[in-house]
């Protein structure tokens, strides 16, 4: 038993040497550092606190006096892009672990108790995937109301089914194997089994997961954004981009550019991220 | 092989794609090619609540009463009746001959398909129709408390399974088949403006009961166009009315509306058919514009600086013949207070979110400083607005507003909450969110931005659930009440007040005011009243706005307007001039 645990904690330090090792997804790496890390920043007003400053004309383009220019209340875009990894980064972390809560919670219970209670979880996210997504989102987002919370949540609500599969599709796996016999052996509890011995061996999945889910809830608050049902009273790169819908009409493109491009650069460094991670943590792949 | 392939799959799209583009309109033929710009509810003049179905419905339906469409200031004139009303001394009852020999549009719902004529009892069930409370009629307001006896019908029907048409109303009363009369509750001289509104036009009861639910899409009325059926879709047809009337082109005009009067005497409608395109998206209706397949439409505002320099067309765009029309409009944008919190009650804490405003920038920003900064709610055509006044309270004015903060008990913003300002949710609101928000940080006051759709934003009002809100009214007629009575208490929501702001003595004033007949008394009234809700700073009001149309040079006799629901009739298609211009496309 514990050389199951010992066995997870090199995987994972293995997996981070591998991760380091490798030039692309160690640039990765260290770009979704320096995100986590401005928003961190900026969360603490030390970065980009003038967001909602006017520093000069409606609509200047990009130049010596603003990087990326100004929107129509002549902020300057580039510290409303920076100020928007702070609500990015939130979205992302706090929507994969909504996510993973529920997902692993559900799947963990599906497949380890089976039966009618398996039955009715898998009747549930069966259900519940065949909604289209976007109109569960919109739905949630009407009933909460508008704000940050709500995209959280409304997020978080539809982006766990997924992981819920694989989840309970594993720990199927897991219950039969000789450890989780053993522990059976010398009386542990329901409980126990399942967060002591299964959960760190289904970690990597959720770690996978997570990279994932951060990446789609990044781009979902942009379309939920545009649709006008995103956050509001603080920059994000989806008002952004719902700002510039009508201002592409006279020509300013630097506001779109600005955010697509942030947007871009954090998604594109996740999947590398996660595909690296996926290579060195999956078990079934080591060694191809 | 797959080069061949390639090259025909290449060779058949350019075929399509360049047949597409230059489809040829068909330039004889007499089209007007509108836009919508918001979908059409259906047809039924007692629904017709917005703007846009007015204008649709207008087409097909008519009213006793219409507007001069060549004078200014409004004027209103008889359309289906005869001659202007026989109006009592009291004020009280009003007597109108009906036009003789005018028909429904012929319909599978009259005898052998044939429009039989319209009479003086088709008007009264057709205000029955609207006072019936089965069909919840969205116009019941116009005439809500207004005619006597008419309340008291609604009341008594809303018990029974089917309402009784039958049965008289002292309000209204068809004497024989071509008079009609009035009575009043009580004095109420704005009433006439009522008859010229969609809500009161004329519908027959044979097809009202043939069609049932269904008469929504199945428009018969009697003005100038036809629309044998309403399906939702992005395009309108309607084509000339073969029954229609002799209605002729007017022959008088105001000053500013004399070199309209090439068409005068001529008969009604000017053009064979309309289509009328509904487009929400600004963008794809202005590039139709240009290319001359709309025949007119307003500049979406980020397309401004492209069009327009100096108020004057830029010269490509003069060079193909457009023609800028810029008017006023009827209205007013103002930010509301909701009275229901105690905190509103406080008059320095408006006055200083007043003073620390910057409507200016806001105009530069929104409106490409095309529009009026309001200084009181009644806008500037209508009697009651006071040329040259200058609201005391009126941004920006930074360090008045601070002090005036202080004196309202909350220095720097200190102990006010952070107050919700409610919007929809459409980009252009949201972004004027974020300007008042900035707005009042400048004073210490913070906001919270709060967007909905449409529809549950004026629920949200109607449910007294704001706390401050954005919105903008438009007249239904040109007579101060009908801005006025948006602070008058008894329209307190769900009603028109909004704000349910509820003063004794506005209302008692106003009450004093409306019944009065239009004189420089009454004018005198309207303007003492609209000064007191300027500084009582009852709401913050933003600007009268102005419409920039953009016309093509061969559509006549166009001009913008806010009252004409009906204009389409009088527009005009040069043909000879379009198949030249199309050249320049």
């Amino acid at each position: 038993m514990s050389t199951e645990v010992k066995k997870s904690n090199s995987l994972l330090k293995a997996a981070l040497l591998k991760i380091v090792s490798e030039k692309v997804s160690l640039i990765a790496l260290i770009i979704v550092a320096i995100y986590f890390g401005t928003a961190l920043l900026t969360s603490l007003n030390l970065v980009a606190s003038t967001w909602n400053t006017s520093i000069g004309a409606s609509y200047l383009a990009p130049g010596a006096d603003a990087l990326f220019g100004t929107d129509i209340f002549g902020r300057s875009v580039a510290t409303r892009v920076i100020k928007a990894t702070e609500t990015a980064v939130a979205i992302g972390v706090v929507v994969s672990i909504i996510a993973i809560v529920i997902g692993t919670t559900l799947g963990m219970l599906a497949g380890y108790f089976g039966g009618i209670i398996d039955e009715i979880i898998v009747w549930f996210y069966t259900t519940f995937s065949s909604i289209p997504s976007i109109m569960l989102l919109v739905a949630i987002a009407f009933i909460l109301g508008k704000g940050t919370t709500t995209v959280f949540l409304s997020l978080g609500l539809t982006s766990w089914v997924g992981l819920c599969r694989i989840v309970r599709a594993e720990v199927m796996k897991h219950k039969e194997r000789e450890y989780i016999a053993a522990a059976n052996a010398i009386g542990a509890t329901h409980s126990r089994k399942l967060i002591k011995h299964i959960l760190p061996n289904i970690s990597h999945l959720l770690i996978i997961n997570f990279t994932q889910t951060f990446d789609s809830a990044v781009k979902a608050e942009v379309v939920l954004s545009f649709l006008g049902l995103g956050v509001v009273g603080r920059p994000s790169w989806g008002t952004m981009i719902d700002d510039s819908k009508l201002e592409l009409a006279r020509g300013v493109w630097w506001q779109l550019a600005a955010a697509t491009l942030a947007m871009f650069v954090i998604v594109l460094a996740f999947n590398i991220l996660g595909d690296a991670l996926r290579d060195a943590l999956d078990p079934k792949l080591k060694g191809k | 092989m797959r080069n061949i392939f390639t090259t025909v799959v290449l060779l058949l799209s350019a075929v399509l794609l360049s047949s597409g583009c230059t489809k040829k309109q068909d330039v004889n033929e007499k089209v007007l090619n509108l836009v919508s710009p918001a979908e059409i509810k259906g047809y039924d003049p007692i629904q017709a609540d917005d703007l846009y179905s007015g204008r649709e419905i207008s087409k097909i339906y008519e009213g006793l009463l219409q507007y001069h469409w060549l004078k200014m200031p409004y004027e209103l004139v008889p359309n289906l009746a005869e001659s202007m009303p026989e109006i009592s001394k009291d004020g009280i009852t009003y007597t109108f001959k009906i036009r003789k020999g005018v028909k429904f549009q012929d319909d599978a719902a009259f005898p052998g398909g044939k429009g039989r004529e319209m009479t003086a009892q088709d008007f009264v069930y057709s205000i029955k129709r609207l006072a019936d409370s089965k069909n919840q009629a969205t116009g019941w307001w116009v005439l809500d408390g207004k005619l006597a006896g008419l309340n008291e019908w609604r009341e008594k029907n809303a018990k029974l399974p089917a309402s009784n048409y039958d049965e008289e109303v002292e309000g209204i009363k068809a004497l024989d088949n071509y008079t009609l009369q009035f009575k009043l509750a009580k004095k109420f001289p704005q009433f006439m403006y009522s008859l010229a509104m969609p809500f009161t036009y004329v519908v027959a009861k044979e097809v009202v009961e043939k069609y049932g639910k269904e008469f929504i899409n199945h428009p018969v009325g009697t003005g100038p166009y036809v629309l044998p059926i309403f399906d939702q879709g992005k395009k309108i047809t309607y084509t000339k009315n073969p029954t229609f009337r002799e209605k002729l082109y007017p022959s008088d005009a105001s000053p500013e509306f004399k070199n309209l009067l090439a068409d005068a005497g001529k008969k009604l409608p000017l053009v064979d058919k309309v289509v009328v395109h509904v487009m929400k998206e600004t963008q794809p209706a202005w590039l139709k514009l240009n290319k001359g397949e709309i025949d007119y439409y307003s500049v979406p505002k980020d397309n401004f600086a492209s069009a327009i320099k100096d108020n004057k067309l830029t010269p490509d765009l003069a060079k193909k013949g457009f023609i800028l029309e810029i008017a006023p409009a009827l209205d007013v944008t103002y930010t509301a207070f909701n009275f229901e919190n105690k905190l509103f009650h406080n008059k320095k804490l408006r006055q200083a979110m007043y003073l620390a405003f910057d409507e200016k920038k806001s105009n530069e920003l929104f409106y490409n400083n095309t529009a009026f900064p309001a200084q009181s709610i009644i806008p500037p055509g209508i009697a009651g607005n006071i040329k040259d006044y200058l609201n005391p309270y009126k941004g920006l004015k930074l360090e008045e507003a601070k002090k005036m903060l202080a004196e309202a008990g909350y220095p720097e913003g200190k102990g006010l909450p952070e107050l919700k300002y409610d919007i929809p949710d459409s980009t252009v609101s949201r972004q004027s969110g974020e300007f008042f928000q900035q707005q009042m940080a400048q004073i210490g006051v913070k906001i919270k931005i709060v967007t909905s759709p449409w529809p549950e934003f004026q629920a949200k009002v109607k449910k007294k659930a704001v706390e401050i809100y954005g919105l903008a009214w438009g007249a239904d007629y040109p007579d101060a009440e009908n801005f006025l009575q948006l602070f008058y208490g008894p329209n307190k929501s769900p009603g028109a007040n909004g704000s349910n702001y509820d003063n004794p003595e506005f209302n008692k004033q106003f009450e004093d005011a409306v019944v009065m007949q239009d004189s420089p008394e009454r004018t005198a009234k309207y303007e003492k009243l609209n000064k007191f809700l300027a500084e009582e700073v009852v709401a913050m009001f933003g600007v009268h706005r102005q419409s920039y149309i953009l016309e093509h040079g061969w559509l006549r006799n166009y001009h913008p307007t806010d009252l004409h629901h009906d204009a389409v009739q009088y527009l005009n298609i040069d043909t000879a001039k379009k198949a030249e211009l199309l050249k320049n496309f």
